[in-house]
């Protein structure tokens, strides 16, 4: 598959980074004693390195390799993800990243629970969290074992193992201090590799767009008309689900709103998305524009593309393939050293989020109704960051072959349907109730499973049946609207007096996310 | 917060609320709008996304999405500075009050 040239640089550049990520969570342990400190670095992350860290943590090597294959096959359609990407995250900037900052402590669930019903919004919270972020885990697991396999004949179960194991030593020993400075190097490394690679693509057309884009459509069999939008979704109800899909699932996924709290103060947290969305939407011009010029680059590689336009190995090794032609074996393994960094860093966020649900959310909140100590509780995470991380490594190994897209739809979905709704009716609404919010994230929940195994993504891709009984991939127009529209209905209708307190609560709630603490 | 009701009913306090809400719905709903409209339209006039964009070889329908991702950058950036201040000046009020 490789020769020595690619391996070695590619090992050399993994093991520096594994060096450094291990001297980090080291140097992080020193500090990370309180529960503050576990989940949030105790809040002193700068705005700078919190942007960096979101956009890693968004940054995963699925949409850096995804969206490059994306745009080799689909041509234009790749733009409706890399435009809702970057839109959603203006969204979450505009609508309530400060407001989720001057509410909350630890998580996403410090918010909801704000003057509602503790317990019970709680355990929804940590539900929706761990239905995220699960899935999540394991898909990026599952793509990281396939890569290592196919990039270098490291069996599957011990690159799983490898990936599974570091970003457990990394939460446990270095909580969210060492992840956000594991997702800061990462985000370095692929903006910094992303851009060579950027600049050598261009290189080959002299720098010149109009040569780059001329060309794609000469060798590419469907000519012009891979400019043409609509081959991969020709219809406005799959359009609205996936914008909501991206929307609303960004704004709802736990690893990301966690970050708002490692942040000094709302004008941090305001300050660190300015940040992140310069890097991702450069980003996703980038990967654009890299994907395209692939299509004459790799047109004539016949170890890499077959006559159809198949790529061996999958559409996700475009970038890969790219960067070896452009930039020779050394540059080739540095991207897929870089490639595996990113999955690392991604799965260490995910799983502190998840620990977080557990221990915080769940165990100590719900459970234990708060009365724990600080010393308890950080024990009781690390614990659970250590059974989260065997579980996801047992489900990684068993589920080999699982389909990733169905899990990452889940993922995203469940974030849109359950979380979501549940987060912007708590900030925005007065006469959410509990009973409102739990009927509608359970509501949402549901449709989201049901709507998935009626649909193309298992129905047909899974099961082998001839047509979807559900006919759009993204449920989340369906989903979402379900979920808003029960919470919405039981809370007006919920005449208990727990409700009529929890409306009396909303006005303290309104002037605390709007000044914070002061 | 026992002073929170208080502090809803001040008008200098609820001024700043209402300009809060503008900037926030006003530029979340405009973006999410702009977005959709693009997305649809790609189905509907495809031909036309697919036409170069003035003198260049590059498609109208991917550079208007680029444009899409630089606005919402620059947006982003005015935003922060714009609500930043905003709130400069309402802690200074309070404080002075």
């Amino acid at each position: 598959m490789t020769d020595a040239g690619g391996n070695l640089s590619a090992i050399a550049v993994f093991i520096a980074f594994v060096t450094l990520s291990l001297i980090i969570t080291w140097w992080a342990a020193g500090r990370t004693h309180s529960a503050g400190q576990f989940y949030t670095a105790g809040g002193q992350i700068t705005g700078f390195q919190n942007g960096l860290a979101l956009a890693g943590d968004f940054m995963s090597a699925a949409s850096f390799l995804g969206l490059t294959g994306l745009a080799f096959i689909g041509g234009a359609d790749v733009m409706l993800f890399t435009v809702a990407i970057t839109v959603s995250w203006a969204f979450i900037l505009f609508a309530f990243a400060d407001r989720m900052r001057n509410l909350g402590r630890y998580t996403f669930a410090d918010v909801v629970a704000y003057r509602l019903q503790p317990e019970r919004m709680r355990l929804l919270a940590a539900t929706g969290t761990l239905i995220v972020a699960i899935p999540y885990l394991i898909a990026q697991m599952v793509g990281a074992g396939s890569l290592i396999e196919t990039l270098f004949g490291l069996p599957y179960m011990a690159a799983v193992l490898v990936v599974g194991s570091l970003m457990t030593i990394y939460v446990v020993f270095g909580g969210m201090l060492a992840t956000t400075w594991v997702q800061v190097t990462k985000a370095v490394l692929l903006l910094g590799g992303g851009t060579v690679l950027l600049l050598l693509v261009l290189a080959q057309f002299g720098f010149d767009f109009n040569a780059l884009f001329d060309r794609a459509a000469e060798v590419h069999p469907r000519k012009t008309d891979i400019f043409k939008p609509g081959g991969l979704y020709d219809d406005p109800i799959s359009i609205l689900s996936l914008a909501l899909a991206f929307i609303c699932g960004t704004a709802g996924l736990p690893h990301v709103l966690m970050r708002f709290f490692t942040v000094p103060d709302a004008k941090q947290a305001r300050r660190s998305i300015g940040y992140a969305i310069v890097f991702i939407g450069y980003f996703q011009v980038a990967i654009v524009i890299i994907g395209i010029a692939a299509i004459s680059l790799l047109s004539g590689h016949a170890e890499h593309v077959d006559d159809s336009g198949r790529i061996a190995g999958g559409a996700n090794m475009v970038a890969i393939y790219l960067s070896r032609l452009v930039g020779g074996e050394v540059f080739f393994g540095l991207i897929a050293a870089v490639a595996f960094a990113t999955i690392l860093a991604v799965v260490a966020g995910i799983l502190l989020s998840a620990s977080a649900a557990v221990a915080h959310d769940f165990y100590s909140n719900v459970i234990r109704r708060g009365e724990i100590s600080d010393r308890a509780e950080v024990r009781v995470s690390r614990w659970a960051t250590v059974v989260i991380g065997a579980v996801a490594i047992s489900l990684s190994v068993l589920f080999k072959n699982v389909n990733v897209a169905v899990l990452s739809t889940i993922a995203l979905a469940v974030a849109a349907s359950v979380n979501f709704p549940a987060i912007f009716l708590a900030l925005f609404w007065k006469n959410l109730t509990t009973n409102g919010a739990v009927a509608g994230g359970l509501t949402g929940l549901v449709v989201v499973v049901v709507l998935v195994v009626l649909g193309p993504t298992v129905w047909v891709a899974v099961l082998g049946n001839e047509t979807p009984i559900f006919p759009y991939a993204y449920p989340t127009l369906f989903s979402v609207a379900a979920a808003f529209a029960v919470t919405i209905v039981v809370s007006l209708a919920d005449r208990s007096p727990r409700a009529a307190l929890e409306r009396a609560g909303y006005p303290a709630q309104l002037v605390r996310s709007e000044i914070g603490k002061r | 917060m026992a002073d929170a009701a208080r502090l809803l009913e001040d008008p200098e306090f609820r001024k700043f609320m209402r300009q809060r809400s503008r900037w926030r719905w006003g530029l979340s709903g405009f973006l999410i709008l702009t977005y959709i409209v693009y997305a649809i339209a790609g189905i509907y006039f495809g031909e036309a996304y697919a036409r170069p964009f003035f003198g260049t070889s590059i498609p109208i329908g991917m550079a208007v999405g680029d444009l899409i991702i630089v606005f919402s950058i620059v947006l982003s950036l005015i935003y922060i500075r714009i609500v930043n201040r905003l709130e400069d000046e309402s802690v200074r009020e309070q404080d002075s009050q």
